[in-house]
């Protein structure tokens, strides 16, 4: 499956994991909503797996698709 | 089990005076069943499960308006409107802006007397300015008659984009969107985001019976054109049992293959009100569970019966609705959550419910914001594991396709617990607000309650 890091940006991985002080690498995730599984390439902690969604990110994609599967 | 008589609320047929109704239960069928001092008792199926009735809800609490027009004089229905026992704000105000209709169908709502002068814009601009009084923010539909009859309806579109209405559609047979062109390209650049077209099957013995001669190849003309102007079109089919009911599933197939530019598929089935032949006058109701059944079975399991929800604007009773991601290896995927009959919704507020759908309507039923060039259906990807986020946002915003119906209700089935959910209100000529179907109920006789 393709994968791209559309969805991160070079300042997203300056972060370091609150839990393993580790830096935040690449890595293809699942996301689940609403009984839908998504695949994105997002910022994650190679340690415990602690995966950072950017406000932007939120606000935006993840957003877009909230309304596309709630809609009315 | 039947409901006790005395609490809901319907009109006489023949009279058009309020008279109490209750629910008489058979099996999964549910009857309306009412009794006129003076004209006698009516019973009309108004249910046919699956889906059982009593598992049908989303009940709401209701808006309070703001604004309106008319106080409570002699009580619901004949105070509209909207008074303030109304219990949900506009999301579609539909205006009539032609009396005349170049078609002349035998089975419509919609008047076509073509007596009298057209609205003059000046009226129309004041019908514009009433529903900015009462808040805005809704959705327009232009109606009639046929609203393309007339040569200024992109300077009537251009109006109402000009005072702030973001979605505006058009209400139309297609004829002439078909063979003019320049009429449809003046109407885009005017601001039209959809055509709301009437389209009742693939085949013309149907429209022949309905529409009184063959128009499939005009029907399809229209698509066309819509399609090169870039309009997102909802194909609206008047479903009559015994003459185009079969043709469910052809109409949806037909949709898939026109996406993007096919937008929606919005089902009506026949009402007794404005013009209907006799004959079909004691034609078995056709009721929306039986219509989703249909659009199960005809479509062989791609747009399933479980998919479907009740509204979260109008009453439970009256619409039902889903969306559907469009594949490009021909798979549908469901994308609204379906109705789930074990589980007791709690109630949500009914405004709420109404600016989602305003939303809702404007994103799905205009066409795709990306410009049209990229409309080209994307490379088959895998059909199974997770789709990639990008590429489902991508898919979602060119290649949705809305299903849903809405069951009028006539003199026969009205239950005025569901008009005071009404969310579709027409604008009459002097301004007021009048939920859509008291404005076209009309009596046994053709007696109307509201339209001029």
């Amino acid at each position: 499956m393709s994968m791209n890091t559309e969805n991160i940006r070079p300042g997203d991985l300056e972060w370091t994991c609150c839990n393993c002080g580790r830096k935040l690498e690449p890595a293809p995730v699942v996301v689940e909503y609403l009984g839908n599984e998504f695949t994105a390439e997002l910022p994650r902690c190679p340690s415990c797996g602690l995966v950072m969604i950017t406000e932007e990110l939120a606000l935006g994609k993840m957003a877009e698709v909230e309304h596309i599967l709630e809609d009315k | 089990m039947n409901s006790e008589p005395g609490e809901d609320i319907s009109l006489c047929p023949v009279c058009l005076e309020r008279i109490p109704f209750h629910r008489e239960f058979e099996g999964l069928e549910v009857y309306q069943v009412k009794q006129c001092p003076e004209h006698g008792s009516f019973r009309t199926l108004i249910w046919q499960g699956p889906p059982e009735f009593d598992t049908w809800r989303r009940p709401k609490i209701p808006a309070q308006l703001a604004y309106t027009e008319t106080p409570v004089q002699r009580g619901c229905p004949f105070d509209c409107g909207l008074c303030p026992e109304h219990r949900q704000r506009t999301c579609s105000a539909v205006m009539d802006v032609a009396h005349s209709c170049d078609l002349g169908c035998p089975i419509c709502y919609a008047g076509a007397s073509g007596q009298g002068p057209e609205p003059s814009l000046e009226l129309i601009e004041s019908w514009y300015q009433a529903l900015l009084l009462s808040g805005g923010g809704c959705n327009i539909q232009l109606s009639g008659g046929e609203p393309t009859i007339r040569d200024d309806l992109p300077d009537i579109v251009a109006m109402g984009r000009e005072l702030g209405f973001d979605f505006i559609q058009i209400n139309t047979h297609g004829l002439r969107l078909a063979r003019d062109r320049a009429y449809g390209r003046a109407l885009v650049d005017a601001g039209l985001a959809s055509v709301f077209l009437q389209f009742d099957a693939v085949e013309d013995t149907a429209y022949r019976k309905l529409r009184g001669r063959p128009l499939l190849k005009e029907k399809l003309a229209a698509l066309e054109a819509c399609a090169a102007l870039g309009l997102g079109v909802v194909l609206v089919p008047t479903l009559v049992r015994g003459i185009n009911l079969d043709q469910v599933g052809p109409i949806l197939s037909l949709a898939q293959e026109h996406s993007p530019f096919v937008r929606a598929v919005h089902f009506q089935p026949m009402s007794r009100f404005g013009r209907y032949p006799a004959s079909l006058e004691n034609e078995k109701r056709l009721t929306l569970p039986e219509l989703m059944r249909a659009i199960d079975q005809q479509s062989e399991g791609r747009f399933p019966l479980a998919s479907f929800r009740p509204p979260g604007c109008e009453n439970s009773l009256c619409s039902f609705q889903g969306n559907f991601l469009l594949h490009p290896d021909g798979r549908v995927q469901a994308l609204s959550q379906g109705h789930d009959p074990a589980c007791c919704p709690a109630p949500e507020p009914a405004e709420q419910g109404a600016l989602r759908t305003i939303a809702r309507v404007s994103r799905n039923w205009a066409a795709p914001a990306s410009p049209p060039e990229l409309w080209a259906a994307p490379e088959p990807g895998s059909c199974s594991g997770p789709i990639p986020l990008d590429e489902f946002i991508t898919l979602a915003r060119q290649r949705t396709l809305s299903v849903s119906a809405m069951a009028f209700q006539d003199a026969w089935n009205l239950d005025l617990e569901r008009v005071r959910d009404c969310c579709i209100h027409q604008v009459a000529p002097d301004g007021r607000r009048v939920p859509f179907c008291l404005y076209n109920l009309t009596s046994a006789s053709g007696q109307r309650l509201y339209r001029p």
